[in-house]
C-alpha cells in the first residue's frame, strides 16, 4: 500500500501500527482525531511531502523515495533523524535494558548467565551511543556547512580540505554494523541462554529487539537513500564551484 | 551446572530399598523417581514413561525373563544389576554395570560415581556442542582477544584457514561479533570468566 496525503491517518495506523513511534517523532501523538494526513500535517506544521516519504519508507521496504528528494530542506531531515536517535537512546534501549535486568532478577538459578547478556547489551548500548554521537557531532555539522556554502556561493579553504579528507561516501561504508550485535543477542536468547523462569519476560525482550532492529533498518535506509544522495549532490555542486 | 539424573530402583526387600535410597542421597543431582518391587503390571511401560537415566534392579525381583527386561528398558537408561555372592554367572553377565550387595559404602559410592560419570561424559559433548575440536580451539583463542593473525601463528595455521574456521563458527552458531562469541564461549564453558579478566 502506498500511503497518500488524502488517507485518514487513523486508517494508516490500523494498517501498520509500527508507524506509531514514527509519527511521534513529528510531534503527532495518539488521540490525533479523524483527520487526513494532509489536514493533520498542516495543523502540526509538518511538511506533508516529507512526512509521507518517511512513512512510506518505513512501511514498504521496496519504496524508493527518489522524486521527493529535493522537496524539503536538509535541516528538516536531520531534525527528524535526531528525533529518532533520541527515541532509541532515551526510550527503546533503556526499556530493553530494564527487561534484561528483570531477567537476571527473576532467576536466581541462572543469574550469572543472564548477567552476561546484560553486559553484552550494555556494550551494545555504548557502541550505539558512540555511533550516534559521531553522526550528530561530526556528520550533521558537515552537512549544514555544505548547505551554507552553497547558499552563500563562497567556498572557504577549510571546507575544501575537509572534503578531501572526508566525504559522505565514507559515512555510508562505516554505517553498517551496529546491527550485528542485536542479531547476536537474539540468537543468544533464542538458542543459548537457559530457559527463563518467566517466559513472558524473554518474549517481551525478543519483541522489543525485533522491533528495534526493524526501526534501525528503516532508519539506515532513510539515511542511505535520502540523506546520502542529497549530500553527494551538494558535494558535487561545491566541487564544480571550485573548478 | 549440576545435571539431574533420574533413577529408578526395583527391589523387593525393604531394607535394601532404604539402603539404596540413602546411598543415592549422597550424590548431588540424583533424583530417585520411583521404587518398584517388581510385581507391578506393565512394569516396563511404567519405567520407560519416567525416562530414567539409571535403573537399579535386583534380578531376583524380575518375575519375567530378565533378558527381555534388560532389552526392553529404554536405550538411554543404564541398567545396573544389584547382585550378591550367590548370583549365578549367567545372570551377572546380563548387566554391563553391577553393584554388589555386600560391598561397603565406600566401594558402592565409587562404583556408582564411575557409572554416572561415564554417563555424563557421553551425554555432554555431541548434543550441545555443534563445533569441531579445531573450531573450539579457534573460538577459544578469538574470545581471549587474539587477532586472526595471532591465532594463525599460535596454531600453525594459515590465516586463510583461520578465517574459514571463523566463518564456519559464525554460520553454525548464528553469532557474528566477537563479544557475542565470548558470551557463547562463557555459557558453554569453552573459556572461563577469569581467562578474559586477565
Amino acid at each position: 500500500m502506498r500511503i497518500e496525503k488524502d488517507m485518514k491517518l487513523a486508517d494508516v495506523i490500523h494498517h501498520d501500527f509500527s508507524l506509531i513511534p514514527v509519527i511521534n517523532r513529528f510531534g503527532i501523538h495518539l488521540g490525533f482525531g479523524d483527520g487526513t494526513i494532509e489536514e493533520i500535517c498542516i495543523k502540526k506544521s509538518v511538511n506533508t511531502e516529507f512526512f509521507l516519504t518517511i512513512l512510506n519508507t518505513y512501511h514498504d521496504p521496496q519504496y524508493f523515495p527518489k522524486k521527493h528528494l529535493q522537496s524539503f530542506h536538509t535541516a528538516t531531515l536531520i531534525e527528524y533523524l535526531k528525533k529518532a536517535h533520541q527515541f532509541y537512546t532515551e526510550q527503546k534501549i533503556p526499556e530493553i535494558q530494564n527487561l534484561i535486568f528483570r531477567l537476571t532478577e527473576e532467576s536466581a538459578q541462572h543469574k550469572d548467565r543472564y548477567q552476561l547478556a546484560l553486559n553484552f547489551f550494555k556494550e551494545y548500548q555504548e557502541e550505539f551511543t558512540r555511533h550516534i554521537d559521531r553522526e550528530e557531532k561530526l556528520v550533521y555539522p558537515y552537512i549544514y556547512e555544505l548547505e551554507k556554502v552553497i547558499e552563500s556561493g563562497k567556498v572557504p579553504e577549510k571546507l575544501i580540505r575537509r572534503m578531501e579528507a572526508y566525504s559522505i561516501m565514507d559515512y555510508e561504508d562505516e554505517h553498517d554494523n551496529v546491527e550485528e550485535k542485536l542479531f547476536d543477542l537474539k540468537n543468544l536468547i533464542i538458542k543459548y541462554l537457559p530457559a527463563p523462569s518467566n517466559e513472558s519476560t524473554s518474549y517481551r525482550i525478543l519483541l522489543e529487539l525485533f522491533d528495534l532492529e526493524k526501526d534501525l533498518r528503516e532508519h539506515a535506509r532513510i539515511e542511505d537513500m535520502i540523506l546520502v544522495p542529497k549530500v553527494e549532490a551538494m558535494e558535487f555542486t561545491i566541487q564544480k564551484m571550485i573548478r | 551446572m549440576a545435571q539431574k539424573i533420574t533413577v529408578i530402583v526395583i527391589e523387593r526387600s525393604y531394607l535394601l530399598r532404604s539402603g539404596i535410597e540413602g546411598l543415592l542421597k549422597e550424590f548431588q543431582g540424583m533424583h530417585l523417581a520411583e521404587i518398584y518391587d517388581g510385581t507391578e503390571k506393565n512394569l516396563i511401560q511404567k519405567i520407560n514413561t519416567l525416562k530414567p537415566d539409571c535403573v537399579i534392579v535386583n534380578p531376583k525381583a524380575i518375575t519375567d525373563s530378565l533378558n527381555t527386561f534388560v532389552r526392553s528398558v529404554n536405550n538411554e537408561a543404564t541398567v545396573i544389576g544389584l547382585i550378591s555372592g550367590n548370583t549365578a554367572d549367567h545372570i551377572k553377565s546380563r548387566f554391563a554395570n553391577t553393584l554388589h550387595i555386600k560391598d561397603g559404602k565406600h566401594e558402592l559410592m565409587n562404583s556408582l560415581s564411575q557409572i554416572i560419570g561415564r554417563k555424563k561424559n557421553n551425554k555432554a559433548p555431541n548434543k550441545n556442542q555443534p563445533l569441531t575440536e579445531r573450531e573450539l580451539t579457534v573460538l577459544k583463542n578469538i574470545t581471549l582477544g587474539l587477532t586472526n593473525q595471532e591465532v594463525a601463528e599460535k596454531l600453525f595455521l594459515s590465516i586463510h584457514t583461520v578465517m574459514t574456521h571463523r566463518k564456519n563458527i559464525t554460520k553454525k552458531l548464528g553469532i557474528k561479533t566477537v563479544s557475542g562469541l565470548t558470551v557463547y564461549a562463557l555459557l558453554n564453558k569453552v573459556i572461563d570468566i577469569q581467562d578474559i579478566e586477565q
